[in-house]
């Protein structure tokens, strides 16, 4: 048996790593814009919650927050199958980080560009979608492609709950056939291959949908934003 | 009562809070070290190197740790002759060149935000090259490099969990152990938790304060 025999396996296990990550980062999106709003606009309890929420998880390691989902949730009779549990974990971990980025985007855009608004007599709604919201997209983007990326390789932890992605699929053949440095190369390359075609269609999608084009020149590659992205990487 | 058998376990706890931070301390050290030179040569822009680095760069920050900790801990283990590295050797190497690979981004930032001016003026008056990068260059990248480089550090910490995966005796792998004996995983892992943000929140907040230190002074300028 060599490790080419499994390279089929190493290609569904590439499949449930997208499929986490995709699946996790959407469900992230939808709980960072709520715990950003909640932190930056709400009134006093649900901004205590979020903001309880973004430090807890930002502040600890998301193996113990899988852990905790994976493991310590049964106590209370919710037993989830490792693949939902991995989506809901990662899904958790990165609405955090993702809520401080978007946070730190609308506060990016100076309030001079608000009060000219008002001025020129734009509704509160006008002045949030047209001039506020399309100058935050633009300094959030670069991060939230960054964390998609981030997101891609923490899925990697999953294989600690027994979930066969990419790092699962390369236990499984660097214990069948022993040939360590091929499986891990592998994997390594496969790893590489998917986060840098993520990173270089955020880039072409980057150049399309923004006005003036949006140049992220290698978004991975770009020194880390302060306050944009702390402590990130898992 | 699991609360009892929770407190029976604290010599465990503390073991492995000190093996985490134990690792966490070679690990700021031996990546900030790293992370340095490797801004350096970049930033001087040395031939071969210098795009040598740039592939390292992509390596390791585009494939996961834990691919990265296997690797080198079952590499080293297949391909000498005598057992390959200990869990503790492996895992600080795995950790350096990862954590080293984003931390000299942040280094790199800083020395780029320093105005060509400075350098220009400094060489005007007759400086080495290495005056120049030690009492010009450097001072003037601490103001918007300290806030970053404690972010990474809080990253840091929370990535030496990963550790536990080959074998490495920190907070992780005793709860492990503690769960088997005592049971309710989601009580230990808590503790776990709390144990990990004891160590991060302290550095978030050192971080915010740099942070907003250097945006009242404003970053250098020309």
């Amino acid at each position: 048996m060599t490790y080419l025999d499994y390279l089929p396996n190493f290609f569904s296990g590439l499949a449930v790593t997208a499929a986490v990550s995709g699946l996790a980062f959407a469900l992230a999106l939808a709980l960072g814009v709520l715990a950003a709003v909640a932190r930056q606009w709400g009134s006093v309890v649900p901004r205590a919650i979020a903001t309880t929420y973004i430090e807890v998880i930002r502040n600890t390691p998301v193996l113990v927050q899988i852990f905790l989902v994976y493991f310590g949730l049964p106590a209370f009779g919710l037993r989830l199958p490792a693949f939902a549990a991995g989506v809901l974990a990662l899904a958790v971990n990165g609405g955090a980080y993702l809520a401080e980025i978007i946070r730190a985007g609308f506060r990016a855009v100076p309030r001079g560009q608000v009060e000219a608004a008002r001025t020129l007599d734009l509704g509160r709604r006008q002045t949030l979608l047209d001039v506020v919201l399309p100058q935050a997209l633009r300094l959030v983007y670069p991060p939230v492609v960054n964390e998609l990326v981030q997101m891609i390789l923490a899925t990697s932890l999953l294989s600690t709950i027994a979930l066969n992605e990419l790092t699962g699929e390369t236990l499984i053949a660097n214990a069948i056939t022993f040939q360590t440095m091929q499986v891990f190369t592998a994997a390594l390359v496969l790893y590489l291959v998917l986060t840098g075609l993520v990173s270089w269609g955020a880039r072409w999608l980057g150049r399309v949908a923004f006005h003036p084009p949006l140049d992220v020149r290698g978004i991975r590659r770009q020194a880390p934003l302060r306050r944009f992205s702390f402590g990130r990487t898992s | 009562m699991n609360l009892d058998a929770l407190w029976e376990s604290r010599r465990l706890f503390e073991l492995g809070f000190l093996f985490t931070l134990r690792l966490t301390v070679i690990t700021v050290v031996t990546s900030t070290v790293l992370g340095l030179l490797v801004a350096l040569v970049r930033i001087s822009r040395v031939p071969v190197l210098s795009q040598l680095m740039r592939v390292y760069l992509e390596v390791f920050r585009g494939s996961p740790l834990l691919i990265q900790i296997l690797f080198v801990y079952f590499g080293a283990a297949f391909l000498s002759t005598s057992g390959g590295l200990s869990v503790l050797t492996a895992v600080t190497i795995a950790l350096t060149l990862y954590q080293g690979a984003y931390i000299s981004e942040v280094f790199r930032a800083g020395f780029e935000s320093v105005p060509p001016g400075q350098r220009e003026a400094a060489r005007a008056l007759g400086m080495s090259r290495f005056a120049i990068m030690v009492d010009v260059i450097t001072p003037q990248t601490f103001t918007v490099v300290l806030a970053p480089l404690f972010g990474q550090y809080i990253s840091l910490v929370k990535s030496t969990a990963l550790a536990s995966v080959i074998g490495y005796a920190d907070l992780v792998r005793q709860a492990q152990g503690i769960i088997d004996r005592i049971g309710s995983p989601f009580l230990v892992y808590s503790v776990v938790a709390l144990l990990y943000f004891v160590i991060s929140f302290p550095m978030s907040l050192g971080a915010r304060y740099f942070e907003t230190r250097t945006s009242r002074r404003g970053p250098v300028t020309a």
